[in-house]
């Protein structure tokens, strides 16, 4: 079943187009080496969750379809799999916007994640326990209906959710999105002890361009359907072209995206800046 | 005292009744539950079931043989459903499968009277519609043998189907579904086995609910249109809630018989056949998701 291949995820030059016409990835190529971390950046509709979708063969229940180019997980193939074939060979996606089911309790939402294995009461008991060592905060929890969790227990619902499944990779698709920083960091703590303990390898889609790349080994960064940018993660996050654009750092210091707009503008005479406009006319 | 026992015996007989309704209902908040559609097959199902069933009788088949036979054909059907219609239609939106349930009916409809005939058949469950004699006895209520049986079975079908769903494997899969059938997928629950196993279930409740029924009315046309019935019922007590089913079932029985009685004669009599829409028309203006209907759960 596994192959001897270093990378678990290859991706080969793939384009996507959804529902025949929109083009949504151009030329995506990626590794995802055994038992690493691999952060996915770039802003909103770069391709982000596209990319994680037409791995986890999410993306035809959203009439999308990868025309051209290869994905090959685990040594096989990626084609017209369903995402029930994909959990079963170790592949799990955990959504965007955490998508836990709202009238579960905690606990049958995370049982529901060992829905593709065939596992006997106390089986799924003992999973269950070591899915709480990792997540001690779900474990009070466990009775109480998810729907009226908070951001943060609900995006640890769906990891622990996706990992009840025992999967050999994990995509990660915003994991932070919505959540207070603290909370981010604790979800990202878990994540990498689960790469560590379990060797669960993790590609990660991220806006949040700093947190993702300190827990990341390596890093793709995606615009508009091209990978612009990749390499280890420590080099990208030293990198002044990421720090500018992504991290709003520069060389002069720290840098709001309105400063790097009007300092454009000013250079530009013919843009304007909609920001310093609204200001001067609210004045009068 | 004969006016409270005459009270009595009026809401017996309409919660007994109420339980068919509730049958048929329950049919409804299954595949509700699974696709979050209206099936407006439920009513073609109940009749193909039934006529099925009297056609295999008619064939020679023993009662327990043509019921399995049909519970076989239902899930046959069920399956044909999920293989070339809702397969096809899975990335479709839910108004998308709503028609398709709309046509899905007709062919039901059209199937059944090619296959067994159009005219009215008798069905005989060896269950009387006339009061049971020692019921009658000891406390002097007139209860209809074949009401309290459909009661019965009704209440033996819903606790059954409520206990798989709680409690089993499948019935976690179909709650996970039924919350967001998107999330169910990317961790590994098949779509298309819980849909087989979801219309399955709803043939068995539509040729349940389709032999009380046929059995007091006749099985013919007509049962498609009973099945309408089952829409208050689904006001009241929630689309999604088979403990709602139960409970607004036996609150429109009830309550239609008891205003036909009490209230119907200023009216002229007959209003039976509307006065349970009234009441779902207050519901909505009250509770919009009905008694037991899944809240739509809001952090705040």
């Amino acid at each position: 079943m596994t192959s001897n291949s270093e990378n678990i995820l290859e991706i080969e030059t793939i384009e996507v187009v959804y529902d025949g016409v929109i083009a949504a990835l151009h030329d995506v190529s990626l590794n995802v080496p055994r038992g690493s971390v691999v952060a996915l950046l770039g802003g909103n509709g770069a391709g982000k969750s596209t990319t994680l979708k037409s791995i986890s063969t999410m993306l035809a229940s959203e009439r999308g379809k990868v025309v051209t180019g290869k994905i090959i997980y685990d040594g096989f193939e990626v084609k017209n799999q369903r995402p029930a074939e994909m959990v079963s060979m170790g592949l799990v996606q955990v959504l965007e916007g955490r998508r836990c089911f709202g009238h579960l309790t905690v606990e049958e939402n995370i049982i529901a994640g060992a829905y593709s294995r065939k596992l006997s009461k106390a089986e799924i008991g003992d999973e269950l326990e070591k899915i709480y060592s990792y997540f001690n905060r779900l474990k009070d929890l466990r009775k109480k209906q998810s729907g009226f969790t908070s951001g943060g227990e609900q995006q640890m619902i769906a990891v622990a959710r996706a990992m009840m499944a025992k999967p050999k990779m994990l995509l990660l698709d915003e994991p932070s999105m919505g959540l207070a920083p603290q909370l981010v960091s604790e979800v990202f703590n878990i994540v990498k002890k689960l790469n560590q303990s379990e060797g669960v390898s993790i590609l990660l889609a991220e806006q949040n361009t700093n947190i993702a790349l300190r827990n990341a080994d390596y890093g793709y960064i995606i615009e508009t359907g091209h990978v612009m940018l990749h390499g280890k993660a420590d080099s990208l996050l030293t990198n002044d072209k990421v720090k500018e654009l992504y991290l709003g750092i520069s060389k002069q210091g720290r840098k709001n995206f309105r400063d790097v707009l009007r300092q454009e503008s000013e250079q530009h005479p013919d843009l304007h800046m909609q920001l310093g406009q609204t200001e001067n006319t609210t004045s009068h | 005292m004969t006016e409270i026992l005459f009270f009595i015996e009026v809401v017996v007989a309409g919660l007994l009744a109420g339980t068919m309704y509730s049958l048929v209902a329950l049919g409804f908040v299954l595949i509700y539950k699974a696709s979050a559609t209206f099936n407006f097959a439920q009513g073609a199902m109940v009749f193909f079931a039934v006529l099925s069933f009297v056609g295999f009788m008619e064939l020679g088949l023993p009662f327990i043989g043509a019921f399995f036979v049909t519970i076989l054909l239902m899930g046959l059907v069920g399956f044909c459903t999920e293989r070339l219609v809702l397969e096809p239609l899975l990335n479709e939106s839910e108004d998308t499968v709503l028609m398709a349930t709309i046509g899905l009916g007709f062919v039901l409809e059209g199937l059944a009277q090619a296959a067994w005939g159009v005219e009215v058949r008798r069905l005989d469950l060896g269950i009387g519609d006339f009061p049971i004699q020692w019921i009658i006895d000891s406390t002097g209520l007139f209860i209809s043998a074949l009401d309290l049986t459909a009661g019965v079975v009704a209440a033996g079908l819903i606790l059954g189907l409520s206990l798989l769903f709680r409690y089993t494997k499948m019935g976690l899969g179909l709650r996970a579904v039924a919350d967001d059938a998107g999330a169910a997928s990317s961790i590994g629950i098949p779509l298309n086995n819980i849909m087989l196993m979801v219309w399955t279930a709803a043939g068995v409740v539509a040729l349940v609910a389709g032999m009380m029924w046929g059995a007091r009315a006749g099985v013919q046309f007509a049962l498609v249109d009973l099945a309408l019935k089952a829409l208050p019922v689904l006001i009241i007590g929630g689309f999604s809630s088979i403990p709602g089913a139960i409970v607004a079932g036996l609150i429109i029985g009830a309550s239609e018989k008891v205003l036909e009685v009490y209230i119907g004669p200023y009216f002229g009599g007959g209003i039976e056949g509307w006065a349970p829409y009234v009441l779902a028309i207050f519901f909505l203006l009250w509770r919009p998701e009905g008694l037991f209907g899944e809240k739509i759960i809001r952090r705040v």
